[in-house]
């Protein structure tokens, strides 16, 4: 587990909507490094917690600080579980994000690019791109805006396999050393591949926190048993 | 029956022949509506695109005012910026009434509110599609609002198009600030409903044909446009 002052910590956050309350007091103190990933079933909260993170949503109550400040909406990139993609070309796609266009930033969205696959493709419009090369598009356009903090929202729901291997590889081998990565699924092999805590929500409540290991050996509540066994999805 | 078939006749020898006076009142319809659809649109367009993706206190007020305003009868538009700019209005000592500046001033009042609104709903749902994108990675408003113009400019055209529809085909506002004077301030339609009156059916005939193949072409021209992005992108528009 990370020290004191690398973790991110969640004091009672809460977030209703019309008098439903989504997201229920909750306090965390989560890794500051690695993948935590959130893993719960449809409708569970689990988007919800992420967009708290991202500063997306607002919440109704509590507070997110991440090395002693607020964590800041600005160290965040969110890739949300449907690419969204600019009508232009992939590589313009890339260069929207930054703030500022230098030779290094264009030299280094080429690498990212290359990297997921898409080097041939940067001149294409990348409406054109299948859902994977769509969803590798998003996730080099995160990366290239440096963020501190990953956030990923079911990043491979509805892709192809081979884009699915080639993100997970990317973040496993390239990103999880020099970034945070907060990754929603309810894939419970991904979970497997992918985590290093997990943070299990049901009904908008967090009941289960652990190390991954822990987590998939010797699971504490009915629920997270229930889960893993396939009985609730 | 007869009359109609010797007018067409004569109105396409009018056209084929490029009679001077016919050709005078055609460019200035052009310019007319060539200027009152390019400052519609460079303010239109902008404010469209402001409204659908800002949410600001009154801004369903805003949009219902100017949806309202789409459909704003032309004579009356005609009737305020006569009042407007007549000797004793609050703008006449600019000297603009019956004059082709005016002429534009009142189409734009009368397009304006179209390509706003019009422009407004295409990137509303462009807005539901971006925006949570554009608020993860801090977009200043002005790049997302550029964004959102660019990214919809396909379907923009449609926008302009009606525009020039509008425009084009407009006599209501037009008759009434630019006095229909000849070789001053006569269009194609004023001149179609002066003709029509003086019963000069081939000059008139010779207007309509042309007003109808502008839209023609036009359309055929945005109609292209939009395959061809189709084409290129594989998008739907």
């Amino acid at each position: 587990m990370a020290s004191e002052d690398t973790q991110i910590r969640i004091n009672d956050l809460s977030f209703d909507i019309e008098g439903k309350t989504l997201l229920h007091n909750t306090n965390l103190s989560l890794n500051g490094d690695g993948i935590t990933v959130f893993l719960g079933a449809n409708g569970a909260g689990k988007t919800i917690f992420l967009k708290l993170l991202t500063g997306l949503l607002t919440p109704c109550s509590g507070s997110i600080n991440f090395q002693g400040g607020s964590l800041s909406v600005k160290t965040c990139a969110f890739v949300s579980q449907e690419p969204v993609i600019l009508r232009r070309t992939v590589l313009k796609n890339m260069l929207f994000v930054l703030e500022k266009i230098t030779s290094e930033k264009s030299t280094l969205a080429k690498e990212l690019l290359s990297l997921m696959g898409l080097d041939k493709k940067e001149h294409q419009n990348a409406i054109t791109l299948s859902a994977g090369e769509k969803q590798r598009l998003c996730l080099a356009r995160a990366i290239i805006t440096n963020p501190e903090i990953l956030l990923l929202d079911e990043p491979t729901a509805n892709i192809e396999p081979n884009s699915t291997t080639l993100i997970e590889k990317y973040l496993i081998q390239k990103v999880r050393s020099s970034r945070k990565i907060f990754f929603v699924t309810h894939d419970i092999n991904q979970a497997r591949r992918l985590a290093d805590e997990i943070v299990f929500i049901h009904t908008g409540r967090v009941i289960e926190h652990s190390s991954a290991e822990n987590f998939f050996e010797n699971p504490k509540t009915r629920e997270a048993r229930k889960y893993i066994s396939g009985k609730i999805n | 029956m007869n009359d109609i078939s010797e007018a067409f006749v004569s109105s396409l020898g009018l056209i084929l022949f490029l009679d001077s006076e016919l050709l005078e009142i055609i460019l200035l319809s052009f310019r007319i509506t060539f200027y009152a659809v390019l400052i519609s649109s460079i303010l239109g367009i902008p404010l469209g695109a402001f409204l659908a993706s800002t949410h600001f206190k009154f801004r369903n007020t805003v949009v219902s005012v100017l949806f309202g305003m789409m459909g704003l009868p032309p004579v009356v538009v005609g009737l305020f910026v006569y009042l407007l700019f007549s000797r004793s209005g609050s703008l006449g000592w600019m000297g603009l009434l019956y004059s082709p500046t005016v002429m534009i001033i009142a189409q734009v009042i009368l397009i304006l509110p179209i390509v706003c609104c019009l422009t407004f709903q295409i990137i509303e749902s462009l807005h539901t599609r971006y925006h949570e994108f554009f608020r993860s990675y801090r977009i200043a408003k002005l790049k997302s609002v550029i964004a959102y113009i660019v990214d919809s400019r396909f379907e923009l055209t449609t926008v302009v198009l009606a525009g020039i529809g509008r425009s084009i085909s407009e006599v209501g506002a037009i008759i009434i600030v630019g006095g229909n004077i000849d070789h001053v301030t006569r269009v194609m339609t004023t001149a179609i409903a002066l003709e029509t009156s003086k019963g000069n059916l081939d000059l008139a005939l010779g207007l309509g044909i042309i007003l109808l193949t502008t839209a023609i072409v036009l359309n055929g021209f945005i109609l292209f446009l939009r395959g061809k992005y189709l084409k290129t992108s594989g998008s739907t528009i």
